[in-house]
């Protein structure tokens, strides 16, 4: 049935290509412009152009096609649309433009011909001249770029080659040529050697960092210990790690040897209500303990809490990296259609393959646990431990997942990222191996962290309004991992950070250790090349991309920085009564039991035993246990909806955002997995791309009236077009987040952005109004009328209404404010 | 086939209300209230399975837009006081019974009180606070099965399947006075009042709205604003007595050069005498789309020269395009199989100029087989691990999706290729509705209004004879009819499909689609009830019933989508792979209390709803103020800065 449309189709879709090959053609003359307005980066070279390419544009993006140039340069396939606003060149250099893609991100290269495509390797020759050129990247992408006649074939050719050439970095140290394509010129090094780094997130790389968290959770009976200085009790934790306060570093260090890799029980997080949340790798067995290693250790667990642990295994129900790496492989294999093996599974296969790669299991496993830990943590006043054989896989997402849920600061931009540095990076998350950019250990690969982005995207979707950031955000963070160009990911921990940047320069010691300055804070340091954080997001994304990266209108107000263990205000509800303080208990596959050897050396002599202060294990705490986790199931998801039934009653921020697990309710991440499917556009028209939401066109209509107004009365000082031009940049966001049905957000909005909008001129003031139109009027009355009284009815959305329209003219006149303003929407929304 | 005698006599007689007979069951069984008790879920289940019904079921809707009129009280039933629902006008009291188990299958037994009156089932639990409430009207009743018996312990037991997706049961104790009649069985009485020789409560229902919905559609007016009479078409009053077609409307658009006594000869070739006419004509392009049921081909291969004719005055009322589509529903293996029915399709020979194409959507009863699939995949319980290859073998995604398929194709050909089609399937009342419907939706912005959707439905399903009465069964016991078929919810379905890939194309939400599905089983309203316009006509169902669309029009913002944008002229062609098409949770598996939604959408929509209309206002204000300065001050700058027309953009 749709093989027979196809053809019909076919031809459709070129009609409108002759319309356009003319238009494009004038335009292109008419400006003639130099370069075709690549703007390189220092040191970048083109390789090969071709000019008359059109470039496919996905669902996300618009559909339909547009027009532009085609680079290749050694670091990236450029494509610069012919009516793209001249670059400026005094700008900082953006690594990728928004139609841009990195060769290292590109997984496949394929031409389509008259009725045939080819896979082209480095070493492939072309017998026909391409019309279309796919490029499959490893981040799910798949870019399609239309070659027209009027493209002189020589260049069709020679850039197909030229990509085929360059893209590929099979060998070890073509990931180097690659940074140093992108990054190595001085020019480069020197740009980043300057770049400050964002001071809003949390790197937890210092001391301070960590006592600034420990303060944000309201943490105390902590503290921070550097006994990992030198990363010599532990190769793969981070230098500094939390653990009680009552254990001392000679006591502490002492347990190392128990545990896998010396990874021993750290703290990460507590829960509002005052539980503790740990990680810890498995036991090491037989090994020599001596008398006082039980007490350390039970001091080690049970933290600051008298009352009971819970060891939650995470190893036996949750995917290996091995299931993990074969599921995505699988899923990539089915979403991206590949066309040059023409392997595609038919459509009424879709449900059932796409159930067959377990993918969608895996999420679901992943959040069940979360879940499970998260109404753990609801009970109050516990210690809960995860336990995974080397603490670097699952238990990042697990530990990540609960804080995702539990903790709204962790659901905005900034917290999200100081939470994978906390629970990936710092923790030893082996980006490095499991990424496998040298592609040369397979066995190693999996990833996890893509799995657990996808877990945060199910949250997203079922909760949009509750988080901060958005859809576009973790779809940044997606692409970002596929790069070989960021710190974050380059290692598979903090040690190999480290040295790294210390073969790049930085003053290392043997006897002294390692220089205790400035620290990691690498904006001093110089290093070759200096690989940037991830999180630099103006490298990669322009400033239009990045304001897509949080809501326009923040959700419920941040409750930061006090979220104190004291919020207890209904302990009853949670606690439990019916527990033995000191008692351990073990969670897994959603029971719990007291076994007698959890701790393995224990079994080995009841002397040591009884040396400990703690009580002998009993199931008597197991029913409490067990009724906090029913309410993870049936009964409690409606109780945790209820909750954000939006403008009626406070809700309880720390609610844990329980996700429905339903068959039904887990989707398939579409806006990533199958961006680039074919299939997806093969009925599209093609139509003008990026248009902004109507809704927002009209508050954008609202706002240019406006400015002719103030311009009619206030005369030429005005300058409404600085304005106009930087509007485009919220209405995109808008127009993502309507399609989600993100629009409106309960409850009312941060003081800190009543406060900006309040003190900005009336006219941008408006401007906030109309683009945030989603607050309740309730809020946002309050602060107009503390600004100037105002009886008009219309009056909380616009700031005067045609009564008092002779007034913007006045007050207006602040214009070089003014023209900040729109950007300030970014700062605004975190 | 022929079921239209039984609704003939529905209205003819009056039900005898009889008095409510409150002490109907005694009500005294220690051994058995301890059971219940012992299945009881935790309490706080039945605070969401309430809510739940509150939200999404039919039944609160109905009695919520009852109560709306006379006071503000909106949820009257959420109010653990209340013993009653309140009742809608002409509704009274049949039975009533107290210790009744109610046997929900995601929180457990569930004790108290039923009440049955002519229009609906109300279960009030006792045993819980809050309590559990379950309104059922009693047209989403399908069949009344007796379980078990006398063998368990002297219960009995009642299954309730209903058309809407979800099965109850409910038990109560053996009646001590063996002549006393169950509740159930009086529900059985009132639940299939066609059967029963009752009258169907829409004709009952008296309630008045501001608004009248059978006014709504008005074939001439209908016809006008597509620019019907012109040139090439015509409207004919031949069928005024539906003499050539029962089952056609009185009102037809046909070819100009067509005379009416070729028209009876086409009649006589087409199957049920359902000839081809127009149903919507390219404002530009002058490509129309037009329905019929099939040729009588037979076995033989009978041609008709009228017929021949008549498809090539088709062709030629449109000049853009020598050529013309026909597009045969069907799959082509069922298409020749009706050939020794007397049927068939057409031959390419015979029709010159024209192109036969396959659509290849199965018929009603494989229809009613997948979603009966797709009830056992989704209730009670959701198996999560082998939901997706579970979903996968109901087939019914890959049905709507050669649905949606087989429209974007009619509605391809006539926008963008220009050229006219002919549509039908074998009779040409289910399928082809659908296609012409879907495709109609596709090129009409008008369509995709509130009202332009309440007249395509008006025009494409009831006047031109899909057979509700018989696809649904209203008020007929016999659930085995295997002319019923889920043929117009498959449509919503598709619907809905173009709703998710274009959310700001529709003025309807999401809600209006389930209402609409709602009350085409709830005969709360007469605009679903009998089979063709003619029937209609003669049981007066526009005098002696409300239509579901005074109800909705009377309060339009609960059922508006504030992202909606008149994207007039715009064009909508979705994608159709089953890998961007979605099951309608909210709709097929809304019973699940687990299944709520996550937002508060609907609440968040409507304070955007009227933010627009603010900004909207602004703008006409502003824009009047800035043609009122140009104009006094200079002539300098052109007043309103000019909207281009925004394209639409699927979101996959």
């Amino acid at each position: 049935m749709l093989t027979g449309s196809k053809t019909t189709f076919k031809v459709r879709q070129m009609l409108p290509d002759i319309k356009e090959r003319m238009l494009s053609q004038s335009g292109v003359n008419a400006r003639s412009r130099d370069v075709f307005g690549l703007r390189c980066l220092p040191g970048e070279c083109v390789l090969q152009r071709a000019v008359m390419v059109r470039k496919k544009l996905t669902a996300r993006e618009g559909r339909g096609w547009l027009s532009g140039t085609l680079f290749c340069t050694h670091f990236r396939v450029a494509f610069v649309p012919q009516d793209s606003p001249k670059p400026d060149d005094n700008a900082d250099p953006v690594l990728l433009g928004d139609h841009d893609v990195a060769l290292a991100s590109i997984d496949k290269v394929v031409v389509v011909g008259p009725n045939r495509t080819k896979l082209v390797t480095p070493n492939s020759s072309l017998k026909f001249t391409p019309e279309e050129l796919v490029l499959y990247c490893r981040d799910m992408r798949v870019i399609c770029f239309l070659f027209d006649r009027l493209t002189p074939d020589a260049q069709v050719i020679e850039i197909t080659y030229t990509i085929a050439k360059t893209y590929q970095p099979l060998k070890p140290g073509s990931v180097l040529s690659f940074q140093n394509a992108a990054l190595g010129s001085v020019e480069m090094k020197q740009f980043l050697s300057n770049r400050r780094r964002d001071t809003h997130m949390n790197w937890f790389e210092s001391t301070s960092d960590w006592e600034q968290e420990l303060e944000r959770c309201g943490a105390s009976g902590w503290r921070v210990s550097s006994v990992n200085d030198r990363f010599e009790m532990s190769t793969s934790l981070p230098r500094f790690i939390v653990v009680p306060q009552k254990v001392l570093d000679t006591e502490l260090k002492k347990s190392f040897s128990h545990f896998n890799e010396g990874r021993i029980p750290r703290w990460c997080w507590r829960h509002p209500r005052g539980s503790d949340l740990l990680r810890m790798a498995s036991f090491q067995n037989n090994i020599y303990h001596e008398k006082d290693d039980i007490r350390n250790l039970e001091m080690i667990l049970f933290g600051c809490q008298s009352s009971l642990c819970v060891v939650v295994e995470l190893g036996e129900e949750l995917p290996s990296p091995a299931d993990i790496q074969l599921a995505h492989s699988r899923l990539r294999a089915l979403c991206l259609g590949d066309i040059s093996t023409s392997v595609s599974v038919p459509d009424d296969k879709w449900l059932s393959t796409l159930e067959s790669t377990h993918w969608l299991d895996y999420t679901r496993l992943c959040l069940r646990k979360a879940s499970e830990v998260a109404c753990l943590l609801r009970g109050g006043h516990l210690t809960v431990a995860l336990q995974e054989a080397e603490d670097r896989d699952v238990s990042c997402v697990v530990s990540s997942l609960v804080q995702v849920m539990c903790d709204p600061h962790c659901r905005t931009q900034r917290g999200f990222q100081g939470l994978v540095q906390k629970e990936w990076v710092m923790a030893g998350h082996r980006f490095y191996s499991r990424i496998n950019y040298h592609r040369d250990n397979d066995k190693e690969e999996a990833p996890v962290f893509l799995l657990f982005l996808d877990c945060v995207w199910q949250l997203w979707s079922q909760y949009p309004s509750r988080f901060q950031l958005t859809e576009d955000f973790l779809l940044a963070v997606h692409d970002s991992v596929h790069l070989p160009l960021f710190s974050s990911f380059l290692a598979n921990c903090q040690r190999e950070r480290c040295k790294r940047s210390q073969n790049h320069g930085q003053s290392y010691t043997p006897v002294n250790g390692w220089r205790d300055g400035p620290h990691p804070d690498s904006s001093s340091d110089p290093c070759d090349p200096p690989l940037p954080p991830v999180w630099d997001w103006a490298l990669q994304y322009s400033k239009r991309r990045q304001d897509r990266f949080t809501q326009p209108v923040p959700p419920s107000p941040p409750l930061q920085p006090l979220l104190n263990g004291n919020l207890n205000t209904n302990p009853d509800a949670h606690k439990l009564t019916d527990t033995i303080p000191g008692s351990v208990f073990l969670f897994s596959r959603g029971t719990f039991s007291c076994p007698a050897n959890l701790l393995p050396w224990r079994s080995t002599s009841s002397g040591i035993y009884k040396k400990s202060h703690r009580r002998a294990p009993s199931s008597e705490g197991v029913p409490g246990l067990e009724r906090l986790l029913k309410a993870w199931a049936l009964t409690d998801i409606p109780q945790g909806l209820t909750s954000n039934s939006g403008s009626q009653g406070p809700l309880d921020p720390f609610e844990p955002l329980l996700p429905v697990l339903m068959g039904p309710c887990m989707g398939l991440w579409k806006e990533c997995y199958l961006r680039g499917a074919l299939h997806a556009q093969a009925f599209s028209h093609p139509i003008s791309a990026n248009h902004p939401h109507p809704v927002e066109r009209l508050a954008a209509e609202v706002q240019q009236l406006k400015d002719k107004l103030a311009q009619a009365s206030a005369g030429p000082d005005v300058k409404p077009p600085i304005k106009t031009a930087e509007r485009p940049l919220t209405d995109a966001n808008l127009n993502q987040n309507t399609n989600n049905g993100t629009f409106l957000f309960p409850g009312s909005r941060p003081h800190g952005t009543c406060v900006s909008r309040v003190t900005a001129p009336p006219t941008s003031t408006n401007h906030q109004h109309a683009s945030s139109r989603g607050r309740p009027p309730t809020t946002a009355a309050p602060s107009r009328s503390s600004h100037r009284d105002n009886s008009s009815k219309h009056t909380f959305l616009f700031g005067h209404s045609s009564s008092t329209e002779a007034r913007p003219d006045q007050r207006y006149h602040p214009a070089p404010n003014n023209a900040k303003l729109p950007k300030s929407n970014g700062s605004v929304a975190s | 086939m022929e079921k239209s005698g039984s609704i003939d006599s529905l209205g003819s007689k009056r039900s005898s209300s009889r008095q409510p007979s409150v002490d109907s069951l005694s009500s005294t069984s220690t051994s058995r209230s301890d059971r219940s008790a012992q299945a009881k879920p935790p309490s706080a289940m039945s605070s969401d399975s309430m809510s739940t019904s509150a939200e999404f079921s039919p039944e609160l809707r109905v009695s919520s837009l009852h109560v709306k009129p006379k006071t503000a009280v909106k949820q009257v039933l959420r109010d653990s006081e209340k013993e009653e629902p309140q009742l809608l006008p002409n509704e009274t009291v049949q039975d009533m019974a107290q210790d009744i188990t109610y046997f929900c299958p995601f929180t457990g037994a569930v004790r108290g009180t039923v009440m049955v009156t002519n229009y609906r089932l109300f279960f009030k639990s006792t045993d819980r606070e809050p309590a559990f409430v379950l309104d059922l009207p009693l047209g989403v009743v399908s069949r009344v099965e007796k379980i078990g018996g006398a063998s368990s312990r002297g219960d009995v037991s009642y299954g309730l399947v209903c058309k809407d997706m979800r099965n109850l049961r409910f038990a109560h104790k053996q009646m001590e006075d063996t002549l006393r009649k169950s509740i159930f069985e009086v529900l059985i009485k009132f639940a299939f009042p066609v059967s029963n020789g009752l009258q169907i409560f829409a004709f009952d229902y008296g309630q008045v709205f501001p608004e009248n919905g059978w006014k709504v559609y008005d074939a001439i007016s209908e016809y006008k604003r597509q620019g019907i009479p012109n040139e090439s078409w015509r409207i004919t009053k031949i069928n005024d007595h539906y003499e050539l077609c029962d089952t056609y409307p009185s009102t037809l658009a046909v070819p100009v050069n067509i005379p009416d006594e070729e028209l009876r000869r086409v009649a006589a070739f087409r199957a049920k005498g359902r000839i081809p006419v127009l149903s919507w004509i390219h404002p530009e392009s002058q490509a129309t789309v037009t329905r019929c049921s099939q040729p009588m081909v037979g076995v033989n291969g009978k041609r008709s020269k009228e017929d021949e004719k008549y498809l090539q005055a088709i062709m030629d009322a449109n000049a853009q395009s020598h050529k013309l589509f026909i597009f045969d529903v069907r799959p082509c293996v069922n298409a020749a199989a009706n050939k020794k029915n007397g049927g068939g399709y057409e031959s390419e020979d015979a029709y010159q100029n024209a192109e036969l194409v396959f659509l290849d959507i199965h018929n009603i009863h494989v229809m009613r087989e997948s979603l009966r699939k797709l009830k056992d995949v989704v209730y009670p319980n959701i198996e999560d691990s082998h939901w997706l290859s579970n979903l996968e073998s109901t087939h019914w995604l890959e049905h709507i999706k050669l649905i949606l398929a087989g429209a974007l194709r009619i509605a391809d050909k006539v926008e963008s290729g220009k050229t006219s089609v002919v549509v039908h399937c074998s009779d040409g009342w289910d399928r082809t509705a659908q296609l012409t419907s879907l495709a109609m939706l596709m090129l009409d912005s008008y369509y995709r209004t509130i009202r332009g959707f309440e007249v395509l439905l008006e025009k494409e399903w009831l006047s031109f004879g899909h057979r509700f009465q018989l696809r649904i069964g209203h008020g007929d016991k016999n659930h085995t009819d295997a002319d019923r078929s889920p043929v117009f919810i498959q449509f919503v379905d598709c619907v809905w499909q173009l709703t998710r890939q274009f959310p700001a194309a529709f003025e309807f939400n999401e809600y209006f689609l389930v209402t609409i599905l709602d009350h085409l089983y709830s005969c709360l309203f007469g605009t679903f009830l009998c089979n063709s316009e003619q029937q209609r006509l003669k049981e007066e169902i526009p005098k002696r019933t409300v239509s579901l669309w005074s109800y909705i029009n009377s309060q339009l913002e609960d059922f508006t989508n504030p992202l909606y944008v008149n994207y007039s002229n715009h064009v909508l062609f979705p994608v159709v792979s089953l890998r961007h098409l979605e099951l309608w949770v909210g709709y097929y598996i809304r019973w699940n209390p687990r299944m709520r939604p996550q937002e508060p959408v609907h609440q968040r929509y409507k304070e955007l709803l009227a933010k627009r209309a603010e900004l909207q206002k602004r703008v006409d204000e502003l824009q009047r103020e800035v043609t009122n300065r140009s104009a006094s001050s200079s002539s300098e700058r052109a007043g309103s800065p000019t909207r281009s027309i925004t394209p639409v953009q699927t979101f996959v």
